[in-house]
């Protein structure tokens, strides 16, 4: 017994290097070696994916891209799913970003999706109106008057000479919002003042960070659902039916978690034997 | 493949790796990979500011071109900022829509007070546009927050328990099962940070159960933030994975062999310097002797 408690003490006691390096490890196998695990979608995925089935086509969605490069592998592949399902129903698709590097992101996922998969036609078929400093003043001012923030896109061309931008004055103007968010300003901004003082329903794909912030409103009725990290943007790829990045990390993200669940429970096992023995003497 | 494409390909491996690099101990890798981000931030960051809001929003409003088109002559003053730079203000006025507002000179000079605050000497001024933003700020968020965290929170919370329309117990889907526990956590929850009274009683006991739900709610954040980390990491190695091939020349499995040889030679020579100078310290100490 001494003997099984010595070596549960010696995990214990591990550098703690060695677990980066088992994680690595374990990360990187699946990448390369897929297994190919089953993927649920939950309630609050189906929700966002039944609700822009919903919209009638030819709609306006406004998809605000607030994340950076940082949080790419869990944020892109939601934008880049939801603009699919977008293009895909025909809905007119009006992009702004709170975050200065949301920028380069919504520009990688129009490249991707709007350009390439569904050849859509800029101040037509999307507009891509760029960054505003101010963070929830922005989103203020996009519910009271967008006009006055954005009198020019990102691409410096004048709003009132673009087709799309015919009608569009105000949050109020839009039939759906989704935002694709990684924190301050983000998702809980664009429900405090556009969403719930408007009531223009809303949608959210958010980092995992975020998701117990985030959930709270979904379940108050505030937002129609939540794409919960890479999990939740792994099951938009299997509603949408066209698989991404976030299904081939999903493996990885399986593997991992058991492996750190593992070591919670050896470094829980040898902190009681420690305590025990040091009660003991 | 284009040579620039490569030439990054190779930057991000070594700017990956250098980060990685801190989980086994700190080192000039990581040092220049960290600065190097923050120094690219804050120059990107005000670029974008610039160009995105102060260029088009604030001066497209005090020299708009509608205002001085080719009729009409622009004032000294522009004439003079388009002879430092025409690219910020351009011949004939700056053409992004805006109608002149006069009213803008307020934030332009709320602005230029609080880079006042480089100068010690005056840098009080900078106090008047700090009130301001946070004046404006609290303003804001103060209404945001009470329609939608309390008032629509409260909502949510309120109810009914026994309502037969719904089953008794669901995982997932509304029950009374599920509204009991709302309820029971939210009251248990908020008492726990009632502290006018000893927590003994029932109201220890109540508080005790708005602990494990308050645990319950921290384990689930602490479940979500390994997940968050862990996706970010899938992401580099899938990067990683991806610059290992023979289009990127393997970019990955170069840099990663250079870092590691560097490093253990780096620690090698320490180890080195350690026990030289532990000699040197034994032998003065025999001296002495």
């Amino acid at each position: 017994m001494s003997k099984i408690q010595d070596t549960f003490l010696k995990i214990g006691s591990i550098d703690r290097r060695w677990i980066f390096l088992i994680i690595a490890a374990v990360v990187i196998v699946p990448l390369i070696f897929p297994v190919g695990l089953p993927i649920r979608p939950t309630d609050t995925t189906k929700n966002v994916y039944d609700s822009i089935e919903k919209l009638p086509a030819g709609s306006k969605v406004l998809l605000s891209v607030e994340y950076s490069p940082s949080t790419r592998p869990e944020n892109h592949p939601m934008t880049i799913s939801i603009l699919r399902h977008l293009f895909k129903n025909n809905h007119k698709v009006f992009i702004t970003c709170l975050w200065p590097d949301g920028q380069f992101m919504a520009q990688d996922a129009i490249n991707q999706v709007a350009k390439q998969e569904f050849n859509k036609t800029y101040g037509v078929d999307y507009v891509f109106l760029g960054f505003r400093p101010g963070n929830e003043a922005v989103v203020k001012g996009i519910v009271s008057n967008l006009r006055k923030l954005y009198t020019v896109d990102v691409y410096q061309k004048k709003i009132d000479e673009i087709p799309l931008m015919n009608g569009i004055n105000n949050f109020k103007d839009f039939d759906f919002l989704f935002s694709s968010s990684a924190g301050f300003p983000g998702t809980i901004e664009w429900v405090q003042y556009a969403s719930d003082p408007t009531g223009i329903p809303m949608a959210s794909g958010v980092t995992s960070i975020q998701v117990n912030e985030v959930m709270p409103y979904v379940q108050a009725g505030q937002m129609v659902g939540v794409l919960a990290g890479m999990p939740g943007a792994a099951e938009y790829e299997a509603l949408i039916n066209q698989k991404g990045s976030a299904t081939s990390g999903m493996d990885a993200q399986s593997v991992a978690h058991l492996v750190i669940v593992l070591f919670i429970i050896l470094g829980n096992v040898s902190f009681f034997i420690e305590r025990n023995r040091s009660k003991k003497y | 493949m284009e040579f620039s494409t490569i030439l990054g390909a190779w930057v991000a491996v070594f700017l990956t790796l250098g980060i990685f690099s801190y989980l086994y101990k700190d080192n000039p890798f990581y040092k220049f990979a960290e600065h190097l981000f923050v120094g690219v931030s804050a120059g990107y960051w005000t670029a974008i500011f610039f160009w995105t809001q102060i260029q088009p929003n604030l001066f497209g409003r005090l020299f708009p071109a509608k205002v001085y088109g080719p009729d009409s002559d622009t004032p000294f003053i522009y004439n003079l900022l388009s002879f430092i730079s025409s690219s910020v203000f351009p011949e004939g006025g700056i053409d992004k829509g805006h109608d002149q507002h006069f009213i803008y000179l307020i934030p332009l000079a709320l602005g230029m007070m609080m880079l006042l605050s480089l100068i010690p000497s005056i840098n009080w001024f900078a106090r008047w546009g700090i009130a301001y933003t946070v004046g404006m700020a609290a303003g804001l968020r103060a209404y945001g927050y009470l329609n939608s965290n309390v008032i629509g929170q409260v909502k949510g919370t309120a109810v009914n328990i026994f309502n037969s329309s719904l089953p008794f117990f669901s995982l997932s889907e509304p029950s009374i099962f599920n509204n009991m526990i709302i309820i029971v956590g939210t009251i248990c929850g908020l008492l726990y940070f009632y502290f006018s009274k000893e927590h003994t009683g029932i109201l220890g006991k109540a508080s005790k159960v708005g602990i494990y739900f308050l645990m319950i709610s921290f384990g689930a954040s602490f479940g979500f933030a390994v997940m968050g980390r862990i996706s970010l990491l899938i992401g580099r190695f899938n990067d990683l994975i991806k610059f290992s091939s023979t289009e990127y020349y393997h970019a990955t499995i170069w840099v990663l062999i250079a870092v590691i040889a560097i490093l253990g030679y780096a620690s090698y020579l320490e180890k080195e310097n350690k026990s030289q100078i532990a000699d040197t310290d034994q032998g003065s100490v025999q001296e002495e002797e």
